[in-house]
């Protein structure tokens, strides 16, 4: 079963567009990437599948429930980090989230307890459970949201920048979590960030929106292939002669060859992970010394910047 | 709409609000004016300047049993009991209306200043629950605040006028029935008006600004006893709570009508 199917899902406020006709599956226990410029509709998109805003046209399901027809029940099934924290700072870290955790269903109260300081725990809150979240600092308060967010072990989570704020070991800690949480724990993530490294790294598969419209969707390696084209070999030779050139251009499998700065020649091979040695062994024979060997990929970045660039679509 | 969800709503903003003095203080200095500066002005001033004229004009429109209770009365008696028991009578109105109403412009409109209001509307709380527990938790202390203010008004008038009246005037059946039925109606009314104004506005002082309104009426309450025109006698008062709870219920079904999510959501700042 999928955790969300989206179909054709569109939202129209006034004569602006904000999301425009978004179909995707996200499966069950998968981390999926929503990623955009600011202003591209991800938030718009949360909101159309967190039940906080009605659609103009499309379906939706999420966590099995229609959005259109059973808004209570998706909420009960998701939980959200929304752009701003959303705690309140008047009350302590412990009044924040037993209001939360009773609010999404958890009545028991040694059960809330339980869970609400294993969060803690996790997110070293345990020692200042009792102090007003108002003097909490940028990154305890996103601890604390990330937490709220969480309390009820939401069947599918969606998450706006969750790093967002947060120290190198935090960040860490999250990411940790929701790889746990999906791996372990099957809950479908939704992951909206312009940390495109930590997209990469967490995310099976990503869709690039813009402008509400779908540029791309599918693994990290599809959007590069599909971009990019096939990986490039990188090759530092010391003193690189005329005659080196020539040859290196029609060595087998190549299918063009450039001289970058520095002494490094530039191949496009078809498959660069498997002819990376016989070039380099065909080289030393025609004489060069290498320096340095590096297969080149494209990053989600380049990726990325490509897709959303002024112009593009 | 469960009552647990209901109280969880009411607990959580109740704790916000009695640590926000910005909105506690109001609440607590507006009420004391009326209980202690009311009677201390009228029984602690020993001489009144009205004319028997005046008196006999307005003692003319007075019910039998007001008229019965100031038999015997000299004039200066006569306006401090007519001031202490009557006239002041719909300012306890004013009470519940002008607490509530900072509690009532903070609940969505506060939570959308502070950006806590996409987090809540999150959450799987129905729209009554969160709309009505918001207005718990208006309606609860301004009415505590109404019941005290009514409780030290009553123990001040009878303990400073005890030597002017020779006996305690307060409370009355009009004193009782107003504030234990007409309260409680015209505050609620003033609630749903603010609650349903504050999910519909940017910010706490737009929300607040408009709930000045409801004091309106109240104010035609005031005027009206002052001049005798509509006395709070037993009568009109349950016909003004009939009024007010009518009142109620349609603002309430209409509120409930009104209230969007995603309306509340486009308003933030």
């Amino acid at each position: 079963m999928s955790g969300i199917e989206a179909e054709e899902l569109s939202k129209r406020f006034g004569s602006l567009t904000a999301v425009n006709r978004l179909s995707f599956e996200v499966g069950t226990g998968e981390i999926f990437g929503l990623l955009g410029p600011n202003g591209s509709g991800k938030t718009t998109t949360v909101r159309l599948l967190a039940c906080l805003i009605a659609p103009s046209g499309g379906s939706a399901r999420v966590a099995g429930f229609d959005i259109l027809r059973e808004p209570l029940k998706v909420r009960e099934a998701v939980g959200v980090l929304t752009e701003n924290p959303g705690i309140y700072d008047r009350l302590t870290a412990l009044e924040n989230m037993e209001f939360f955790a009773e609010a999404y269903g958890l009545r028991n109260k040694v059960e809330r307890d339980t869970r609400i300081r294993e969060l803690f725990e996790f997110f070293d809150l345990w020692e200042r459970r009792g102090d007003k979240a108002g003097t909490f600092s940028k990154g305890m308060r996103q601890k604390l949201a990330i937490a709220k967010a969480v309390v009820h072990s939401p069947e599918v989570l969606f998450l706006d920048e969750p790093s967002s704020g947060l120290d190198p070991k935090a960040a860490k800690d999250i990411r940790d979590l929701m790889e746990r949480m999906s791996r372990q724990e099957k809950q479908t993530i939704i992951l909206c960030t312009h940390n495109l490294e930590e997209a990469e790294r967490l995310c099976s598969r990503v869709m690039i929106i813009k402008k509400g419209s779908p540029l791309a969707m599918g693994s990290i390696e599809e959007l590069q292939k599909k971009l990019r084209g096939a990986p490039e070999l990188e090759i530092g030779i010391a003193g690189v002669e005329d005659g080196l050139l020539k040859k290196a251009a029609k060595l087998r499998g190549v299918n063009s060859m450039k001289p970058g700065k520095g002494g490094v020649l530039i191949f496009d091979l078809d498959d660069a992970e498997v002819r990376t040695p016989d070039i380099v062994e065909e080289l030393v024979k025609a004489g060069a010394r290498v320096k340095s060997v590096n297969i080149i990929r494209p990053t989600l970045e380049d990726t990325y910047l490509e897709l959303t660039k002024e112009g593009s679509r | 709409m469960r009552a647990d969800r209901l109280l969880l709503v009411f607990r959580k903003d109740w704790l916000e609000v009695r640590r926000n003095w910005e909105i506690m203080a109001p609440i607590l200095i507006i009420p004391l004016i009326f209980c202690v500066a009311l009677p201390s002005m009228i029984l602690l001033i020993p001489e009144t300047s009205s004319s028997s004229n005046d008196l006999e004009g307005i003692i003319r429109i007075l019910p039998e049993a007001v008229k019965n209770e100031i038999i015997g009365f000299n004039d200066n008696q006569i306006i401090a009991y007519l001031m202490l028991t009557f006239i002041f009578m719909p300012f306890f109105l004013l009470i519940p209306a002008m607490a509530s109403s900072v509690i009532a412009s903070d609940s969505f409109a506060g939570e959308k200043e502070r950006k806590t209001i996409e987090g809540l509307l999150a959450t799987p709380l129905t729209d009554g629950e969160l709309m009505v527990g918001k207005m718990l938790v208006a309606f609860v202390p301004s009415m505590i605040v109404t019941l005290l203010s009514f409780v030290v008004y009553t123990a001040l008038v009878d303990i400073l006028g005890l030597s002017l009246f020779g006996r305690f005037v307060l409370p009355t059946i009009n004193w009782l029935l107003v504030i234990l039925l007409l309260a409680p109606a015209v505050s609620v009314t003033g609630i749903a008006v603010t609650v349903i104004v504050s999910a519909r506005v940017k910010g706490f002082r737009e929300a607040q600004q408009l709930s000045v309104l409801i004091i309106v009426p109240i104010m035609g309450l005031v005027v009206g006893q002052v001049l005798g025109v509509l006395l709070l006698v037993p009568t009109v008062i349950v016909i003004l709570f009939v009024i007010f709870v009518i009142i109620d219920i349609i603002i309430l079904k209409i509120g409930l009508g009104m209230f969007e999510r995603e309306e509340i959501l486009s308003r933030i700042r």
